[in-house]
């Protein structure tokens, strides 16, 4: 019988350790265990037969640490270990007469992903496809992905593995004692994500013993429907004389596995520390106990790098902001590249209490694709908030939702054939919830009962693609009163009927419901309260108005989902304490607020300003003297470099009030130069090229940023492309500033009048001089100086 | 796992300065954050070591070097560690790098003193189980310090599993992700007069640092 039809409804048993026993035969520390399905193979086929006879049903082929980052330089390709491996678990099958899978075994890269690592997610997955490949080729029964402590790697791994190989996928990763990966990612998290990309098993491994592992069980089991798979170790490792132990015994391992079966597990086995004995005894006390049934535990959920949002009686909130419709500014930061203006809008939502972001950057003039993969990667290192990928270019959503690090909310699909032709298997393939829009080939019905209908259609329709109704979000349409006075009603009544009759989550665009008409806050917060009442699950909203946030914690404290209104008391208590807040902002000046590093005062005070005086004179005669006054401070050092950069953005944030002003008016702020600033190749500290930057841009220079650890070649062709006067390279170890001398030396080759400036924590004045810059600056005021020397200002 | 405020402020280039009440109150900000979400994991492995000449040799690893040998000069023993306080401090530094500057810096500045603080008290551990064999540490030494190339993080990274257990990783250029983590290699000797307390800018050549401690 196949593993699929086994899996669930019997207890199967893995093997146990491999390093352990290859240790015991011989294996130095250091050395790689998957070079002896070459050198030693004798032994390896030992090890696997001694747990076929132990009574295994699945049996981990030595390919754990097979890829082409850990084999580089070993003289062996990653194919040729990994069919070798899966060879030597089938011969021990056939010698002993046993009946076993062979599970290709698949471990982590040991490198870190983007945005916070450096290896980009399609990288990783290149790296396992040719092991996933070589596997099925070479017979594998099954992947078992283990010992991971990183969702995204996983889904790496994953999709290597469903893209390229018929196979089951079973995944084990590795929780620490608060029960989170060393990610941050919770259980609940983890299992969202994977149960989204549909792998047949979930479970534990390594990291801990059987005892300490049961008591992450009812956790596990609350959230997740698939059969639960625990691999523990024989205890916890100690080291002895260097040699790692485990002392957990066979029969207290088996007594615990024991209880651990009770559990409802349906796959046990052992990680680090365990033998054939361990096996044998768990196999012996466990073999025919019947796992519990499976059942669909039903949940809604949506799921970041970190934790899950569950939809629930306690009504969510999807941050609108991140939609250019409408939004002038959001339009030019999509156009000018300007992430960080989207970070930010992110940041802020997520301060006022947003659950999840919608991204959507579709603009006619932009590449959405590219921006869409951008943007997702970088937010996904600045928030931790679940996102909704919101586009309606299917290659789009298509690249959002392989870049992204868990379960997302898909926005959107409708009742068009064409639609959920191309929606639905992208769902079924990468997992995630997905709204669903009421509408199809006729147009939004213009009853309650014509869109419910389309809504029972989408739900019949997505099932035959496996995708529950509980990954649905259905989307009843709201539309504005000012066209159509019972469009409110029409809308309510087919969300109710959704919520409450068919039992679908539920979301509304619900500011489009006072389109056309005077202060539309009112109306949108009195319908938002109604909505809320009526079964609205997840409204999208603008979490920065602080009357819909007052709807929503108002609503909660009423409908007992803020258990003993303590969210409601938290925030609106505080509240109460601090109007003076304002009032203190009025007193201070431009000059003042630059200088005491008070960013809001600094825009307010800018726009203030702007209302009677023109931007040059605000720049000149406030802005620039107060940054000088702060960076004269920081050089004689009164004042510290905390204080140099509150004030530094203060005067940013002055800055974007003028830039917002000129953008109005249909002018463009004038630019004392473009300066190219880099951290230089195999170096990843930046956070001090960052301070440069910032300053330089306060002080009116165009900073083309490139990041950290740039090519030599792409600092040239940027300077060239930009013909640009002076270049910023920073570099904080020894080993990188080799690179920094070839960038120099490249770039005077190419480009001999342009000056180079640079620093960072290990150069010196002789140092620099040696490599060839034209300035060294032991601190950011230093390449404000030079840049404003060098371009006369 | 604790963050030094004092370490922080002079990482931050006070040398001496009190912050204002403002940067004080940020300062206590973020280096609570920073000690809530910080996920602080070591491993450790002590091996037979052997120095001749400037050939070291601990367990299955040797290097070349004439600052180690000599730092690990009459030590029977070594340990081979690596600690790391996780990805906290560099997610803070990205999220501030876009909304706050000043609390960017003093993350870095507030990770740097916690990591230090943590290997001290990883150290600590290791110095008191040492102490009940009759051993006593040398001052911890660190590839990419002095001739001990960067190049041995790849090894010392094998030995120690380090990926796998505490999650750091190495990038091209042999630099720690996350990058608030620390390797080190810390001798065992049994005679006392060699163990001496030194602050850790002793060890350095860079004697013009702004930061350097007196």
């Amino acid at each position: 019988m196949e593993f699929k039809e086994r899996l669930g409804k019997e207890i199967l048993f893995f093997d146990g350790a491999m390093g352990t026993m290859l240790q015991e035969r011989g294996l130095q520390t250091g050395e790689i265990p998957e070079l002896w399905n070459v050198t030693h193979e004798d032994i390896i086929l030992d090890v696997h037969k001694l747990y076929l006879e132990a009574g295994c049903d699945i049996v981990k082929a030595n390919t754990f640490g097979i890829n082409p980052f850990k084999m580089e330089g070993t003289g062996y390709t990653c194919e040729e270990l990994t069919k070798k491996g899966i060879a030597l678990v089938k011969r021990a099958i056939a010698e002993t007469g046993k009946k076993a899978y062979t599970a290709l075994d698949i471990g982590s890269l040991g490198k870190l992903l983007e945005p916070l690592g450096e290896l980009p997610f399609e990288d990783a997955y290149e790296a396992f496809k040719p092991v996933c490949i070589a596997g099925e080729q070479a017979g594998a029964d099954l992947v078992l992905i283990e010992t991971m402590n990183d969702t995204y790697e996983i889904k790496a791994a994953v999709l290597a593995a469903k893209e390229n190989t018929n196979l089951p996928i079973v995944v084990t990763m590795v929780f620490d004692e608060s029960g989170k990966l060393l990610t941050g990612a919770d259980m609940e998290a983890a299992v969202a994500m994977l149960e989204g990309l549909r792998v047949d098993a979930i479970g534990l491994n390594c990291g801990f013993g059987p005892d300490v592992m049961k008591e992450f069980l009812p956790k596990l089991r609350e959230v997740c429907s698939v059969p639960i798979v625990v691999n523990p170790n024989a205890g916890l490792p100690v080291v002895v004389d260097g040699k790692t132990c485990f002392h957990v015994g066979p029969e207290e391992f088996a007594s615990i596995m024991t209880e651990i079966a009770e559990e409802g597990i349906s796959v046990m086995g052992g990680c680090c520390g365990t033998t054939p004995a361990h096996i044998k005894a768990l196999v012996e006390s466990c073999k025919g106990k019947k796992p519990l049934k499976l059942f669909d535990k039903g949940r809604s959920v949506v799921s970041s790098y970190t934790h899950a949002v569950v939809l629930n009686e306690r009504p969510k909130i999807i941050g609108e902001r991140i939609n250019p419709t409408g939004k002038s500014r959001l339009k030019q930061a999509l156009r000018e590249n300007d992430l960080e203006y989207i970070y930010k809008e992110a940041l802020a939502q997520q301060d006022m209490g947003a659950h999840i972001l919608d991204v959507n950057v579709g603009l006619p003039e932009i590449d959405e694709v590219e921006m869409m993969k951008s943007v997702l990667t970088g937010l996904q290192g600045i928030t931790d908030l679940p996102l909704q990928i919101d586009t309606s270019d299917m290659v789009a959503m298509e690249q959002g939702m392989r870049l992204y690090n868990g379960k997302p909310l898909i926005n959107s699909v409708n009742g068009k054939k064409e639609s959920m032709d191309a929606v639905f298997p992208l769902v079924a393939k990468y997992g995630g919830m997905v709204v669903c829009l009421t509408l199809d080939e006729n147009g939004i019905p213009e009853t309650a009962e014509g869109r419910i209908e389309i809504a029972k259609r989408i739900i019949a329709e997505a099932e035959r693609y496996g995708i529950h109704k509980k990954d649905l979000l259905m989307d009843t349409l709201c539309m504005t009163i000012s066209t159509g006075q019972e469009n409110a009603k029409i809308t309510l009544d087919a969300l109710d009927y959704v919520r409450n009759t068919l039992g679908v989550h539920t979301t509304l665009g619900v500011s489009n419901v006072s389109f056309g008409l005077p202060q539309r806050e009112l109306v949108n917060t009195a319908f938002y309260t109604i909505a809320l009442s009526r079964g609205l699950s997840a409204g999208i909203i603008n979490p920065n108005s602080e009357k819909m946030m007052a709807a929503y914690h108002a609503y909660c404290a009423l409908n007992a989902s803020d258990v003993q209104c303590v969210d409601y008391i938290n925030i609106y208590s505080q509240q109460a304490d601090a109007p003076k807040k304002t009032s203190d902002k009025k007193e201070v000046t431009l000059y003042d607020a630059v200088v005491r590093g008070l960013i809001d005062s600094a825009y307010q005070a800018a726009k203030k300003e702007l209302e009677t005086r023109e931007p040059l004179a605000v720049i000149d005669e406030d802005l620039i003297p107060a940054l000088d006054k702060v960076g004269q401070g920081f050089e004689k050092k009164t004042v510290f470099l905390p204080q140099l950069l509150m004030s530094a953005d203060a005067a940013k944030a002055g800055f974007d009030a003028i830039k917002e002003f000129l953008q109005a008016k249909g002018d463009a702020s004038e630019s004392k130069g473009t300066i190219v600033i880099a951290t230089v190749k195999g170096d990843i500290h930046d956070i001090g090229k960052n301070i440069v930057k910032v300053l330089l841009e306060n002080y009116g220079f165009d900073v083309i940023d490139l990041g950290k650890d740039v090519p030599p070649e792409t600092v040239v062709e940027t300077a060239k492309e930009h013909n640009v006067k002076l270049v910023g390279l920073s570099a904080l170890m020894t080993t990188t500033v080799v690179n920094m001398e070839t960038t120099i030396k490249m770039l005077k080759e190419e480009l001999p009048d342009c000056k180079v400036m640079v620093g960072g924590a290990v150069l010196t004045q002789t140092y620099a001089d040696m490599i060839g810059a034209d300035f060294y600056s032991k601190d950011a005021m230093g390449s404000v100086r030079y840049a404003n020397e060098l371009f006369g200002v | 796992m604790k963050v030094d405020k004092k370490e922080t402020l002079r990482y931050l280039g006070y040398r001496g300065n009190t912050p204002d009440a403002k940067i004080e109150k940020l300062i206590q900000e973020v280096t609570e954050e920073l000690e809530r979400e910080s996920l602080p994991k070591s491993v450790y492995r002590e091996f037979p070591c052997e120095v001749v000449g400037n050939q070291v040799k601990i367990g299955p690893f040797s290097v070349e070097s004439k600052h180690l040998s000599k730092n690990l000069h009459g030590c029977e023993r070594a340990i081979i560690l690596a600690a790391t306080i996780g990805r906290s401090a560099d997610l803070l530094i990205k999220k501030y790098s876009v909304i706050n500057l000043a609390k960017a810096t003093i993350v870095q500045a507030a990770g740097a003193s916690a990591i230090e603080n943590y290997v001290d008290e990883v150290e600590e551990e290791i110095r008191k189980n040492a102490e009940e064999r009759g051993f006593y540490l040398r001052p911890r030494f660190s590839p990419g310090y002095g001739d001990f190339p960067l190049e041995c993080q790849k090894e010392v990274f094998q030995l120690l599993e380090c990926s796998k257990r505490i999650g750091i990783t190495l990038t091209k250029g042999n630099l720690m992700m996350p990058t608030k983590s620390v390797t080190a290699v810390i001798g065992l000797t049994r005679e006392k007069y060699q163990s001496c307390h030194q602050k850790n800018c002793s060890r350095c050549e860079k004697t013009d640092c702004e930061f350097r401690e007196e």
